[in-house]
């Protein structure tokens, strides 16, 4: 299972690193949302009734321009606000219902790094990924240490394990924060535009990584993106966006319809079809 | 070490009774040493006469008082006049008046006395005032059995009936009454001569930049009513912040400068080069006069030079005191016609 | 991958507080009386079982109604600012952040002169009055530094500056208005002052002083591992399952109960909050959960340093002990942070 990351990378049965039932992972169930600046103004923003299933070993990726509604259905995603109608369940529980810890030991959220104050090591940093289990004040156990290691082996940074956070290039900075939602042991892996900063390497190296995640260790991934050809190579499901309502759910064939991507990225757009099943995006004619 | 579990929990409760033990013994017999009832000094001393100071504490004090320390430049002052400078066992860092007084021990200076040397010299009678001492020595002072006496003069009235307190607290009716009398006598006189002359106009000058002045309820501006002089400058605060126009509209007949500290105009020579000071009418007729900063004080050498500045803006009414004078009164009151503050004016020529 | 054990820090605990003995020895040792270490310390053991023959009896009221107050006041106020320093660098995420920048001290202030206008002479007002102005501006400043009901860590940040500006320019106007007497009074309290007068049985005193230090540190202590995320940012700790909201409220509040207790018993003495969690940080790295214990220890030992030197370089004279904590504390800040290798 762990022959793919390298050398060094400590064999572990995949029962303690991999999350834990099996069936549907996530079933987002005509889930929508406003979000107004004060309660006078008129909502700022809408989500409008989206559903849609993810599995185990599935990667999904929520594809759409900018504006459209992702880092809302994200924020939903993630439990961080009640939806205004509708359900999101994970593993059969409303996420908006957990408690804090419950719900970071389930879904892990990979953002942007912000600006850390203090210097930190990034074994340190990875390690406070096992926050969510044990009390408040909590002195990290063998256990947590052996996890938050097979973390990093995962992503295949285990030699950045004694830097320092801010030494660390935008890429390997990626792959540490990855490994600290990895060290949550989650069912759901969430992503928010992680390919943002990276060169085409660097992204495909990401996505490849990713996809082996979910295939291997069997976790439920959701990519939040508007990379057209990278979505379609490597996702199983794809949730088009667009100024918030949800227009099409389905595989990467299905969805990619030209006109359709033409309306919602507004730029002319070809669609072909490769060997794999998979189709590709390219820049159409009159440009 | 131990090695099971139950073991070592016994062991630590164990050790923690034991240390809870020891430290709420230790507690108690801490508690009682900090207690300061009774004497703090090592054998107990009778304790029959308790006054009342001038701010209202309650003062114990010994039989006899045989050491004294004094805690302000002014009560130093009063003690050497009172002739009682041999109990005097320690002093201030400022106190210098008279001369002698510096070579006296110091425990400090008077804002923050060290306490140590305090205790360490085991006086029977602190002297305290509330024009330059703070409440907090005074109440470390009691905290730790050491008799504290606080004077609070307010006029020079009261400057005298401190006197008289400090003197009887210590054991010196008669001499404290003998100074107080020839203090009265000298003011008495003072007012004699000056009965039939109008009062002069000062403006007392503390600082000139910025321009500060006395506010009518201090001991200064009671002081100048003595000598004749009051301040143009009426204000409910102690050291009132002024403009130099408001001293052009109320034009004093005389300027009175305190000197010794500070960046003070100290010559006729630098007002009269000073634009604006320099169209005073005070100025131009060459009406200013230094006082020592000493000489101000609530303390028995303030009657010195109260008759001194009385001299200098009533003159015509004092017209055969010049070969009076002698060089005590020189260094304290100067008029600026010519030299430097503080020096001893050998060419006043008016 | 070593990570911090709970023997570790008591072992970096120990090693410090061996140093803070020490310092207390010291600090004992000093003073314008001469009492050599073998007569204090027979001092102290009287004291502990009670029987006084032997001593004389300067030693005693010296010993432990000057020099042991002082002492333990040092060690309170010490250990006082500099964990609430470490819980508001962590809160307003800003290393220059110090236990003054929310206006608790000016708060205190402004309570401590209104007592000396309206109860110059009655004892332990000016402490009460000044424990009541930093509650009342602490509150103030948490009203105003609320965004969208939560506490918002740089709109807090200006909240406390103005109120912080806007007390100072009350207090002086204050000063200007208040007569010669307690203006003197004043100006000590703002330089911090150690040798604040004790009521007549200071033990129960001291106890309850302690009791709320505990109450207070032991609170932040309980969130340092929520601060060790919430410090890689407020989303993520988030994300992680810390309840940040709470968090920050118990901080701030258990921050300024501790800034408010140093305040009023000694003045405001500088640099302790800001100086010694950036020096602990050095020494010992960022954790919070040996961050907080260490600074505590530490703020301890430099009050005491500190007013040991204030107390003994110019003797008779003391010198301030903001002053001293100044020049004590940034020459090793700078040796250290130069010698920091990464």
């Amino acid at each position: 299972m762990n022959a793919a990351t390298g050398s060094g990378a400590p064999a572990t049965s995949p029962a303690i690193l991999s999350p834990r039932t099996p069936g549907v992972r996530l079933k987002v169930e005509q889930a929508s949302y406003a979000y107004a600046a004060t309660d006078r103004s008129a909502p700022k923003f809408t989500l409008g009734p989206t559903s849609f299933e993810a599995n185990q070993r599935e990667m999904v990726a929520i594809l759409g321009p900018n504006a459209s509604g992702k880092s809302t259905l994200l924020t939903l995603l993630a439990g961080m606000a009640r939806p205004l109608s509708g359900r999101i369940e994970v593993d059969g529980v409303e996420v908006s219902m957990l408690d804090l810890r419950t719900r970071a030991q389930r879904i892990a959220l990979v953002q942007q790094e912000s600006e850390l104050l203090f210097p930190l090591r990034v074994w340190e940093y990875v390690l406070q990924g096992r926050y969510p289990y044990g009390k408040r004040l909590r002195f990290e156990s063998e256990e947590d240490c052996l996890l938050a290691g097979n973390a990093l082996a995962q992503v295949g940074a285990d030699a950045l394990r004694d830097r320092w956070m801010d030494q660390l290039s935008g890429g390997e900075k990626q792959r540490v924060i990855l490994a600290r939602a990895l060290a949550q042991q989650p069912s759901l892996l969430l992503l928010d535009e992680p390919t943002q900063h990276l060169d085409i390497g660097g992204k495909v190296e990401l996505l490849r990584r990713l996809r082996r995640l979910a295939d291997d260790s069997r976790y439920t991934v959701l990519v939040v993106t508007h990379e057209l050809n990278l979505a379609a190579e490597f996702s199983d499901r794809i949730v088009l966006l667009h100024k918030g309502k949800c227009l099409r759910v389905g595989t990467p064939a299905e969805v990619y319809d030209r006109a359709l991507l033409e309306e919602v990225f507004e730029a002319p757009l070809d669609v072909e079809m490769r060997e794999s099943g998979r189709p590709r995006v390219i820049l159409g004619g009159n440009h | 070490m131990i090695p099971t579990w139950r073991g070592r929990f016994a062991a630590a409760l164990l050790s923690a009774l034991i240390s809870s033990a020891a430290l709420v013994v230790a507690r108690d017999r801490v508690q009682s040493a900090t207690q300061t009832s009774g004497p703090a000094y090592g054998v107990p001393r009778p304790l029959p006469l308790e006054v009342t100071d001038e701010v209202g504490r309650r003062v114990k004090l010994p039989r006899e008082v045989k050491r004294i320390v004094t805690l302000a430049p002014n009560l130093t002052e009063t003690i050497y006049a009172l002739g009682l400078q041999d109990r005097l066992v320690a002093d201030t860092n400022f106190c210098d008046t008279p001369p002698a007084a510096k070579w006296k021990a110091h425990v400090g200076d008077p804002q923050n006395p060290n306490l140590e040397a305090i205790v360490a010299l085991q006086p029977d009678l602190v002297l305290a005032t509330t024009s330059i001492n703070r409440v907090e020595t005074a109440d470390a002072l009691k905290q730790l059995g050491i008799a504290v006496y606080t004077t609070d003069p307010q006029t020079v009235r009261g400057m005298l009936d401190s006197v008289q307190h400090m003197a009887s607290t210590i054991g010196e009716e008669n001499r404290g009454a003998e100074l107080v009398g020839r203090l009265q006598q000298r003011l008495d006189a003072l007012r004699a001569q000056l009965s039939d002359r109008p009062m002069v106009h000062v403006l007392f000058v503390v600082w000139d930049q910025p321009l500060i002045t006395i506010g009518q309820n201090t001991f200064i501006a009671d002081a100048l009513r003595f000598a004749g002089a009051e301040s143009v400058v009426l204000s409910k605060q102690q050291w009132p912040h002024l403009s130099i126009e408001e001293v052009v509209r109320l034009q004093p007949d005389y300027l009175v400068f305190t000197s010794d500290h500070g960046p003070v105009a100290t010559t006729l020579a630098d007002l009269r080069a000073r634009p604006v000071w320099r169209d005073l009418d005070a100025v131009e007729t060459g009406h200013v006069v230094n006082v020592s900063e000493e000489a101000i004080r609530p303390s028995p050498g303030l009657v010195d030079a109260i008759e001194q500045l009385a001299h200098e803006v009533h003159s015509e009414a004092f017209a055969e005191k010049r070969e009076n004078r002698n060089a005590k009164f020189a260094t304290r009151v100067t008029p600026m016609t010519l030299g430097r503050a503080g020096q001893e004016c050998n060419q006043c020529a008016r | 991958m070593r990570p911090l054990t709970p023997r570790r820090v008591a072992w970096i605990c120990a090693g410090l507080g061996v140093v803070l003995f020490a310092a207390a020895v010291i600090s004992l040792r000093m003073g314008a009386y001469p009492i050599s270490v073998v007569d204090i310390v027979k001092t102290l053991f009287s004291g502990a079982v009670g029987h006084w023959e032997g001593i004389p009896s300067e030693y005693r009221s010296i010993v432990f109604n000057i020099r042991l107050p002082r002492i333990l006041l040092g060690i309170l106020v010490g250990a006082s600012l500099s964990t609430a320093g470490a819980g508001f660098q962590a809160l307003l995420r800003n290393p220059l952040a110090d236990p003054y920048v929310l206006g608790v001290s000016s708060g205190a202030a402004l309570g401590a002169i209104i007592s000396l206008i309206v109860a110059p002479h009655t004892p332990g007002a000016i402490q009460l009055a000044a424990f009541a102005g930093a509650a009342a501006t602490t509150a103030a400043v948490y009203f105003l530094g609320r965004r969208g009901g939560q506490l918002d860590s740089a709109t807090l940040l200006l909240a406390g500056i103005v109120a912080a500006s806007f007390l100072s320019a009350i207090i002086m106007f204050l000063m200007t208005t208040l007569s010669g007497r307690d203006l003197r009074g004043m100006a000590f309290w703002l330089m911090g002052d150690l040798g604040s007068t004790l009521p007549t049985n200071p033990l129960p005193w001291f106890e309850g002083l302690f009791a709320v230090f505990v109450l207070a540190a032991g609170a932040i202590y309980a969130t340092s591992s929520d601060l060790n995320l919430i410090l890689t940012g407020e989303q993520e700790a988030r994300h992680l399952g810390v309840n940040v909201h709470r968090v920050k409220l118990v901080v701030y509040i258990a921050a300024s109960v501790l800034t408010g207790l140093a305040v009023s018993v000694s003045g405001t003495i500088g640099y302790v909050g800001l100086l010694v969690p950036h020096v602990m940080r050095m020494m010992f790295g960022t954790d919070y959960r040996l961050l907080i214990p260490t600074s505590a220890i530490g703020g301890a030992i430099l009050v005491v340093l500190a007013d040991t030197l204030a107390r003994s370089v110019v003797s008779p004279t003391e010198l301030p002990v903001g002053a001293m904590t100044a020049l004590a504390g940034a020459p090793v800040f700078i040796y250290l942070m130069r010698r920091r290798v990464r």
